[in-house]
């Protein structure tokens, strides 16, 4: 009898256990995929300032100075979800990589410091967001595990809880230091 | 410039400092023989009942001469010792880079040691010394030999027993790190006793006491070999990117004991275990055949060149 009580205590201290694991991953989940969120902003609140330095040197670059403004203002739109603002993010950074390889030919912007400081600043929020991106492919990682193996399948099942897709690595994740070449350029 | 090269300029200062070692390995191997023949002395007292008496006093006189001069081989030797520092060991730093430096009295800080996070086991013994110090670019750093260790007590039919344990014996490399991050990550290697640990703190996470979590990180290698914890998951991965893991990695492969990294209070702790004294000078051995300092100078060639692996000079991140 006390055997048999003891079991049965141990059996449900380890399903409470194994509860709270399953629902502390999926807040993890959560959590990684808000700080994504947290750094997309503060990459997109550096633009501003960017194209106001560079905007006085480079007279030849408006067009793509104008397509940079017109997609930092839709980042602004706060209906929008988080992977639409990857999407965003990935069209300003093609937008800003270009014009960082014509610094080149301005050789005043590239000596001056607060564009000197912003492009440090750039690079800077570049890794933040792939940090940020590895973090929440590392918990979705262990949140699929948890509720595709025995006994989180169970567990699963009567939370309703479904696999989550992981980000799809990008350049920068793939390519060790491409932002060095932004420097190199 | 090669072990030959260096030994060749510093020739003037290595013939004044082989007088000096001969001085030294004299009075020492003098002290030696003179202290063995006392013990003699008052062995043989003791094993012929007659002589004890004079083997006493014969072999007490002998022992404390033979420990006057042993003094006096040792004042010498620290004579020598910081002689060779200074002039044969500063000249060689000299000639790999001119900003280095050796503070051989002074070494890493224990408090320093302590909040490098680098062990979890507080010292009990410490001793640090032969600092040395440089800067590449922007970038300084330093390393200092360390010999940390800790005290276990047991108890048994004698008494009290102390055990000394090695915490490190090696060389700690602190650097100035080049992206600004506010918590504190560790990679240790992942021995027995760490894989269990990160199991378990990976699976109960409320047995847990540590401020830090287990960072899962992508790389298959840098896994096998590391056990990452850190204050912040995000600011792990933004230090430790693919490219950082993979050099880590290259960098492990070239120490026989696995390293162990830290980054705290926006620097970079590494710590290599090694068995060997560094930077000392030889007694028993000739100052003039140039071979002595290969070994000292691989060690600081490699300490200097941790900069340009793990690329701590390049400052592309919002640090200058």
């Amino acid at each position: 009898m006390i055997i048999a009580a003891i079991v049965l205590i141990a059996i449900l201290l380890f399903g409470i256990t194994f509860y709270n694991s399953l629902i502390g991953k999926k807040n993890q989940v959560t959590n990684a995929f808000s700080a994504i969120d947290v750094m997309l902003k503060k990459r997109f609140d550096l633009i501003p300032n960017l194209v106001e330095t560079v905007k006085q040197y480079m007279l030849h670059e408006s067009a793509t100075l104008t397509k940079i403004v017109e997609l930092r203002s839709q980042a602004g739109n706060a209906s929008l979800s988080t992977e639409q603002k990857i999407d965003l993010d990935k069209q300003i950074s093609t937008g800003v990589k270009s014009l960082m390889l014509s610094v080149e030919s301005y050789p005043d912007l590239k000596a001056n410091q607060n564009f000197i400081n912003l492009q440090s600043t750039w690079t800077e929020s570049e890794e933040q967001i792939a940090a940020t991106r590895r973090t929440y492919n590392a918990s979705v990682t262990d949140y699929n595990n948890a509720i595709m193996m025995f006994p989180g399948s169970l567990f699963a099942g009567m939370l309703n809880y479904s696999q989550i897709t992981v980000l799809a690595s990008t350049e920068e994740e793939r390519q060790n230091i491409s932002a060095k070449s932004l420097f190199n350029s | 410039m090669t072990e030959t090269t260096i030994a060749s300029n510093l020739q003037n200062t290595l013939i004044e400092l082989e007088v000096q070692r001969k001085d030294v390995s004299g009075a020492k191997l003098k002290s030696y023989l003179i202290i063995g023949t006392g013990i003699l002395f008052v062995v043989a007292g003791f094993l012929f009942g007659d002589l004890f008496l004079a083997g006493a006093i014969i072999g007490g006189v002998t022992l404390i001469i033979g420990f006057v001069i042993f003094s006096k081989a040792s004042k010498k030797f620290s004579g020598y010792r910081h002689e060779f520092k200074q002039r044969v060991i500063g000249a060689a730093l000299k000639s790999i880079d001119n900003s280095l430096e050796l503070n051989y009295e002074s070494g890493l800080p224990e408090g320093n040691f302590i909040s490098s996070q680098l062990f979890t086991q507080r010292p009990d013994r410490y001793n640090s010394q032969d600092q040395v110090q440089g800067n590449v670019g922007n970038t300084r750093f330093s390393f200092s030999e360390v010999h940390a260790e800790y005290k276990t007590v047991t108890q048994t039919k004698n008494g009290r027993q102390e055990h000394w344990h090695t915490i490190l014996k090696g060389i700690v490399f602190c650097a100035d790190f080049n992206k600004n991050f506010n918590g504190t990550t560790v990679v240790r290697p992942k021995d027995f006793g760490a894989a269990i640990g990160a199991w378990i703190s990976d699976k109960v996470s409320l047995l847990s006491s540590s401020d830090k979590e287990l960072v899962k990180l992508e790389s298959p290698d840098f896994c096998k070999k590391f056990v990452t914890y850190s204050t912040d998951q995000v600011e792990a991965r933004y230090i430790l990117t693919p490219a950082m893991m993979e050099r880590l990695c290259e960098l492990d492969h070239k120490t026989k004991d696995t390293i162990s990294v830290s980054f705290t209070d926006s620097y970079v702790y590494i710590a290599f275990p090694l068995s060997k004294d560094y930077f000392e000078p030889p007694v028993f051995k000739s100052l003039l055949d140039g071979s002595f300092l290969e070994e000292d100078l691989e060690v600081i060639r490699f300490m200097y060149s941790i900069i340009k692996e793990l690329d701590l000079n390049t400052r592309i991140w919002g640090k200058f």
